[in-house]
């Protein structure tokens, strides 16, 4: 699944966190005046779009609303999440709070199992260091699998390495990343409903395969009622005895 | 794997934070365990039992303050502005009809309403930087206790303290709520809140009415009266049209940040756009209505001197009874006809109504003697409730997707607004006020 | 380590707790995918957490995943704590 870049064409990244995390900031300080505000296609949910240049490159930035998960329950969280699955941005930034790690590296994670093209910026680096956190950066982004760019949205500090960050990452051939194991009784669920899946593939389109056996198995409405109108009902039942209802 | 689906997605996300802290383990190393940081000391102060609630009361209060003297400069500079244009316009102009149009109908009406939005951005200022600091949050926790208690979500409050300010941006920031229940009882109530564009009326009323002296006092009790309306509607909607439990109160507290002057004022501007949106197309249009209707028929009229002649007059006139219980004439039937548009056309009404500037329009009121200090308050209160300006109704069509809810906010506020004007109406007068 | 609390292996609501008392989160019941979203903020089994402030009827404040949420009285009830070290 690589996508490398031509070097006339625009690159889309999306920015997503928790909130509060300085992500407005940072948009703000990537995208300028360039900004424009509109909304999500058909919900009331606010879209900020802009954009960036930086060597040679037209970088369109948008900004996605800022959330603690990726489920179907809550609709900014869905909003963000179909737009990385359906718009394919070919760089997804996620700003994490380095005062608040364990918990903003919760959708890190969630992120990484929807294959999004990840750019770590961790923010409030000034804080971190104030507070004496030593983080091991190259150690952090090798267990992360994904570029980390220290930042600190109040002075604007990392801007640069970040833009450059960006550009980068979207020339980069992605790599498969190291799935997170959930234990064995999850791992073989997650193996029978991929299978099943299988014979359906093209159908799921852009969907992940294991990102949608986990979806399934969590019982995410959305992707439940794709995967109704996608198998048949003999599959069903056999997905319905895998994860234990329906 | 026959779990329940609850169970499920909580072992996951179990899994997940394990992992998280088998990486926090290899790559992070804190220094001591939870390091007391300036944003637990500051919340002891904040969040503190007994002291909580009085620290919100009093910012609060300097908010509102803050509003009103910071813009106090700029409210001075537009007056004076509009004054030198007023004049220039009728010495440059020749054509009695184009003095006028531009004269009375463009400056006069629009330049009444101008002079309020120093005030309004003030406190869109004063806003952002309560919530870009992280202090938003600890007031919504310290204010649970009591939002519980009067059937309102916990989480409406941060909406409905925008609704101070403008109450466009207060329903739309009901999007935050989970329960659509909960959102739509804060969209439904959200045009209660005394937005800052009543404001110029109550101003102008309290002023000619109480005099600078009590004037404060009078619009301080309007707010609290919108704030009672707001509990008690809450209330009876949780009751009636929205049954069933509150959905959860869950909200993270954000480390406090010195709220930077560059987002807080582009936070300030975004919210203010919407408003100068607002002032610059609708109240406008109005503004240029009223003026129309004010001057025509130009002949009977005498050239917009005898505003009693005119088509804006037999309006008034034909709604004059609704209003005569209540003390109030066909030039506040009038207004309060234009203020349906937007609250700040009821000032610029009777500017141009009157015939005089901005300035000198309390006293004006006051020399006709429209108003005693009994049907101005209720006039007041009848401003608060009766219904919400366009942009309002509109914001309310986008949020719910249909216009059955619209309509019944304006149904209902204007049947409530009689009601609440009618009691403060009987209540005086039995104890012997006119 | 543990001082009252765990009655072999029962758990308390987190809402009983006083202020500045730590426990491990041991359970999340509660339907409408209230479990899953409090799960995704850090309130997982095995999870340590501290109460910051408690002022019922109104909500709670508590310190997970080095973050500080605020709960309401009925969220609060809905998770099990157990090894819980009081003040």
């Amino acid at each position: 699944m690589s996508s490398t870049k031509g070097i006339t064409e625009s690159i889309t990244a999306a920015l997503i966190g928790n909130p509060n995390v300085g992500k407005t900031e940072i948009f703000n300080r990537l995208t300028g005046l360039s900004q424009r505000v509109g909304n999500f296609p058909g919900v009331t949910v606010e879209k900020k779009a802009g954009k960036f240049t930086h060597q040679g490159r037209v970088v369109d930035v948008v900004d996605l609303p800022g959330t603690y998960s990726l489920t179907a329950k809550a609709l900014d969280e869905l909003v963000a999440r179909d737009f990385i699955v359906e718009e394919k941005p070919d760089v997804v930034v996620d700003i994490v709070d380095g005062t608040s790690l364990e918990r903003n590296l919760y959708l890190t994670f969630l992120l990484m199992e929807l294959d999004a093209n990840l750019v770590v910026a961790l923010n409030r680096w000034d804080m971190v260091k104030a507070r004496k956190i030593d983080v091991d950066l190259d150690r952090l982004s090798e267990l992360l699998g994904a570029p980390i760019v220290t930042t600190v949205a109040t002075t604007g500090e990392g801007m640069a390495e970040l833009k450059s960050a960006i550009i980068k990452a979207s020339q980069l051939e992605r790599k498969q990343k190291a799935a997170l194991d959930y234990g064995d009784e999850v791992e073989a669920g997650i193996k029978s409903i991929s299978s099943i899946i299988n014979e359906k593939r093209d159908l799921f389109g852009k969907y992940p395969q294991r990102w949608l056996a986990i979806k399934l198995i969590e019982r995410d409405e959305r992707v439940l009622d794709m995967a109704k109108s996608i198998l048949s009902g003999p599959q069903m039942t056999r997905i319905a005895e895998v994860i234990g209802h329906e | 794997m026959s779990e329940f689906a609850e169970d499920l997605s909580v072992i996951l996300a179990q899994k997940r934070y394990e992992r998280i802290s088998e990486i926090m383990g290899l790559a992070v190393k804190k220094e001591g365990e939870s390091v007391r940081t300036y944003t637990d000391m500051l919340d002891r102060v904040f969040l503190n039992r007994y002291l909580g609630i009085p620290i919100f009361l009093t910012f609060l209060w300097v908010m509102f303050q803050f509003s009103f003297t910071v813009s106090e400069p700029f409210v001075v500079l537009i007056e004076k502005t509009f004054e030198i244009l007023g004049s220039f316009v009728e010495q440059s102009i020749a054509d009695p009809y184009l003095v006028s149009f531009v004269s009375t109908g463009i400056i006069g009406g629009l330049g009444s309403v101008l002079v309020f939005v120093p005030p309004i951005f003030a406190l869109f200022l004063a806003l952002s930087i309560l919530e870009d600091s992280g202090y938003m949050a600890r007031a919504a926790f310290v204010m649970d206790r009591f939002m519980y208690r009067l059937g309102l979500h916990g989480r409406s409050f941060i909406p409905l303290m925008i609704g101070f300010g403008c109450n466009v941006p207060a329903i739309m920031a009901a999007r935050s709520m989970d329960s659509e229940k909960d959102r739509m009882i804060t969209i439904l109530v959200s045009p209660l809140m005394s937005c800052s564009a009543r404001l110029p009326v109550y101003v102008l009323i309290a002023g000619a009415v109480f005099g600078s002296a009590h004037a404060g006092t009078a619009i301080f009790f309007i707010y609290a009266l919108g704030i009672v309306l707001v509990i008690l509607v809450a209330q009876l909607l949780r009751k009636t049209l929205f049954k069933g439990e509150q959905s959860p109160f869950v909200l993270e507290l954000p480390t406090y940040a010195m709220p930077k002057a560059g987002s807080a004022l582009l936070h300030m501007w975004m919210r203010g756009k919407m408003f100068l949106k607002k002032a610059g197309t609708i109240i406008f249009g109005a503004a240029i209505l009223v003026w129309f209707l004010s001057v025509h028929p130009w002949e009977a009229t005498a050239g917009g001197q005898l505003i009693a002649e005119s088509y804006i007059a037999w309006m008034g006139h034909a709604l004059e009874p609704l209003f005569k219980p209540f003390g109030w004439d066909w030039m506040t039937a009038v207004a309060l006809l234009f203020g349906i548009v937007a609250k700040e056309v009821v000032v610029g009404t009777y500017g141009v109504l009157l015939g005089v500037d901005e300035g000198t329009l309390g006293e004006s009121l006051v020399a006709n003697g429209m108003f005693t200090p009994l049907t101005g308050f209720a006039f007041m209160a009848f401003v608060l409730v009766y219904v919400p300006c366009f942009a309002v109704l509109a914001t309310i069509v986008r949020e719910t997707n249909s216009f059955r809810w619209p309509a019944f906010v304006l149904v209902f506020q204007v049947a409530l607004a009689f009601l609440v004007s009618g009691v403060i109406i009987v209540l005086g007068r039995l104890m012997g006020m006119s | 380590m543990n001082s009252g609390g765990s009655v072999c292996g029962g758990s308390l609501p987190l809402a009983f707790l006083p202020e500045g008392a730590r426990a491990t989160v041991s359970d999340i019941q509660g339907g409408k995918g209230m479990a899953g979203h409090l799960a995704d903020m850090g309130f997982v089994p095995s999870a340590r957490i501290m109460v910051l402030k408690s002022c019922p009827p109104g909500a709670m404040l508590v310190r997970v995943k080095d973050a500080r949420i605020a709960l309401g009285r009925g969220m609060a009830m809905k998770i099990l704590v157990n090894d819980i070290e009081e003040l």
